[in-house]
């Protein structure tokens, strides 16, 4: 029976695991809906915090900062990106090896490269033109930076899943170019396009160190706010934003993989 | 032109038909990258309301052909008109030309319906005027249930049902069809055989057929056209093409198997590897090379020999028995001679048999190696 003591043992790895990952959710979750002053102690359900949060000014103005950023640089992400994926699916007969690995790279690279590297290069223009000093803007453009990939990918990669007849059938059925752009691409696009958009969006509000670089004084996002708070102690107000935090991530990566498996029926 | 099976086309519409969609090629040449020649040359004249085949082995330019005629391939040299309008660089969206696509090319996001619909959109035909069309066509094809599934819900003989009425509710001058069959399984494959070149006669229409198979080309052509190479080795109807081929290769292809080379001539009588034979008439001067064909279902096996036929003697090596038809290999002074017998309930010869192979002269067709 040694191989039913090794299931067992996966078994009980595999909950270890999941316990590793979600228990400290779950603690957030719970003292969020607690009554005391402390995360010491559980002094029953109350909903004061929650209460504190929606009457806390900064705390709205940063939640209003991390919306529009996470709308703006997604929306724009969303256009820019797909254009990329489309040239990549249009050209992909031509050896585009190096560039491929230009689109990946935003990927795999360090936020913090990344965000002191944007941060470096905003100044630089700030100093020379006077434009594009620490703001909104500059945040927007530094989240598009680093979502134009994942929407790339994903709208090559449901390019590259379809018959490539259908383009000629488009043509054939005496479709002009404006015309297949409007009745095919987009419509056969749309799922992996509302997809993109939500991963866009749930990496824009998850992000933290891209943001810190480029955010002026007046645009701290939640995850920024959330830091500046912490660092005066962990208020259970903190845990109720958490909370909210991880139920909007959580609906949104739904919707994208919702939407991103319905493509595929 | 009106797709109602029951209207008898008037005279005046059928002769406007008839002129926009006659097609002549001349001299396509196409090149992919260098060295890669798709095709060499081709000189083509396609008769409006005709159903033409291009057969040929994979490679053989007719996918290419076909795809110059769509308009989603241009060709490096020559010209193409349709109607006697030159389309040579006419992008496909402007051309009164539909293709049947061997993949179908369904849109997965739209329904039955809307795919066969997508055309006439396309053009701008009004809202009323393309319910009556699409719905004219979905009889015509009988699709009328199925108008509201989605794509992914249809086997794949519907799918072919809804690609062929999605380019012909378009009424194209030319009706383009690149293997439309070759994914279907053989019994379904042999109805719409059938349905199709019915189709065709009642619409008037032009079909360009592509196939690599000769037997579904056979039984749908009103002509053949055989591509080797880039090159067009033979046009004609079914008939010819088959029992007179042109050269070895037409020959092969059409699935003839007894070809024997020249040896020497002399008068009417022909020396080959099968030993000498008497033809009808004596070859001219320039027919003194090339081969004999000895199609396998002229092969009389029997004791008695018909007078004027040449006798062979063989043995049976093997049987194969096709219900219909028997086909038996024989050996022939050491060469494989292949015939088909019908079976209509003599007695089978068995393996080992001795058997006597009588061949008329009239049979034996002469063609370039």
């Amino acid at each position: 029976m040694r191989r039913g003591a090794f299931h067992r043992g996966l078994t009980l790895f595999w909950w270890v695991v999941m316990a590793f990952l979600y228990l400290p959710l779950a603690v957030i979750v719970f003292y969020s809906f607690n009554a005391a002053n402390s995360s010491a102690y559980f002094a029953g359900f109350s909903l004061r915090w929650y209460d504190k949060l929606i009457h806390n000014d900064q705390l709205l103005s940063a939640l209003s900062n991390t919306l529009v950023l996470g709308i703006a640089s997604s929306t724009l992400a969303l256009g820019i990106g797909t254009l990329i994926g489309y040239g990549m699916y249009r050209h992909r007969a031509r050896k585009l090896g190096w560039l491929i690995v230009l689109i990946y790279l935003p990927i795999v690279m360090p936020d913090i490269v990344f965000g002191i590297s944007e941060m470096a290069f905003f100044i630089s223009i700030d100093r020379q033109f006077g434009i594009l000093g620490p703001s909104l803007l500059t945040m927007i453009i530094a989240h598009v930076t680093f979502q134009i990939p994942f929407v790339a990918l994903i709208v090559y990669s449901r390019f590259v899943g379809l018959d490539p007849t259908l383009f000629e059938a488009a043509k054939d059925l005496y479709a002009s170019p404006f015309q297949r752009a409007r009745f095919f691409l987009l419509p056969t696009l749309k799922p992996s396009l509302i997809a993109a958009f939500f991963l866009s969006f749930t990496l824009s509000v998850d992000d933290f160190v891209i943001s810190f670089f480029n955010a002026g004084p007046e645009n701290a996002t939640l995850p920024i706010y959330i830091w500046g708070a912490i660092r005066r102690g962990v208020s259970p107000e903190i845990n109720a934003i958490a909370t909210l935090m991880i139920g909007a991530v959580l609906i949104a990566a739904l919707l994208s993989l919702m939407f991103n498996r319905h493509k595929q029926h | 032109m009106t797709v109602s099976p029951s209207a008898e086309p008037d005279a005046v519409d059928t002769q406007r038909v008839r002129d926009a969609s006659a097609i002549a090629l001349r001299n396509l040449h196409k090149r992919f990258g260098r060295d890669a020649v798709a095709l060499d040359g081709v000189d083509l004249d396609i008769h409006a309301g005709e159903f033409f085949t291009l057969l040929g082995p994979s490679g053989c330019g007719k996918t290419t052909l076909l795809r110059i005629l769509a308009g989603l391939e241009a060709p490096n040299e020559g010209s193409l008109t349709i109607g006697g309008k030159d389309v040579t660089t006419t992008p496909p969206h402007l051309r009164s030309v539909n293709t049947v696509f061997q993949s179908y090319a369904l849109f997965p996001h739209l329904s039955v319906h809307d795919n066969i619909a997508f055309g006439l959109r396309m053009k701008g035909v009004a809202a009323a005027e393309r319910e009556r069309r699409v719905q004219e066509i979905a009889d015509f094809i009988k699709l009328g249930a199925l108008m509201e599934r989605r794509v992914n819900q249809l086997s794949g003989g519907q799918r072919q049902r809804v690609a062929l009425a999605r380019a012909l509710v378009c009424e194209p001058d030319v009706l383009l069809l690149d293997e439309p069959l070759s994914a279907l399984d053989a019994g379904l494959r042999n109805q719409l055989q059938v349905e199709l070149q019915r189709t065709q006669k009642r619409l008037g229409m032009t079909f360009v057929f592509v196939t690599h198979d000769q037997e579904e080309a056979m039984v749908m052509s009103d002509r053949i056209a055989v591509l080797d190479g880039g090159v067009i080795q033979q046009v004609g109807p079914p008939q010819t093409v088959y029992e007179h081929p042109i050269n070895a290769f037409v020959a092969r292809f059409m699935g003839h198997v007894n070809l024997f080379e020249i040896d020497s001539v002399s008068g009417d009588r022909v020396t080959t590897a099968l030993g000498q034979l008497r033809l009808e008439q004596p070859l001219a001067e320039h027919e003194r090379h090339g081969m004999l064909l000895i199609r396998q279902e002229v092969i009389e096996l029997g004791p008695e020999v018909p007078e004027g036929y040449n006798a062979l003697e063989g043995v049976v090596r093997e049987r194969l028995y096709r219900g219909s038809r028997v086909e038996y290999r024989l050996e022939v002074d050491g060469v494989v001679l292949l015939a088909t017998a019908s079976n209509l309930g003599q007695r089978l010869h068995a393996v080992g048999d001795r058997v006597t192979v009588s061949i008329c002269p009239e049979d034996i067709v002469r063609l370039d190696a």
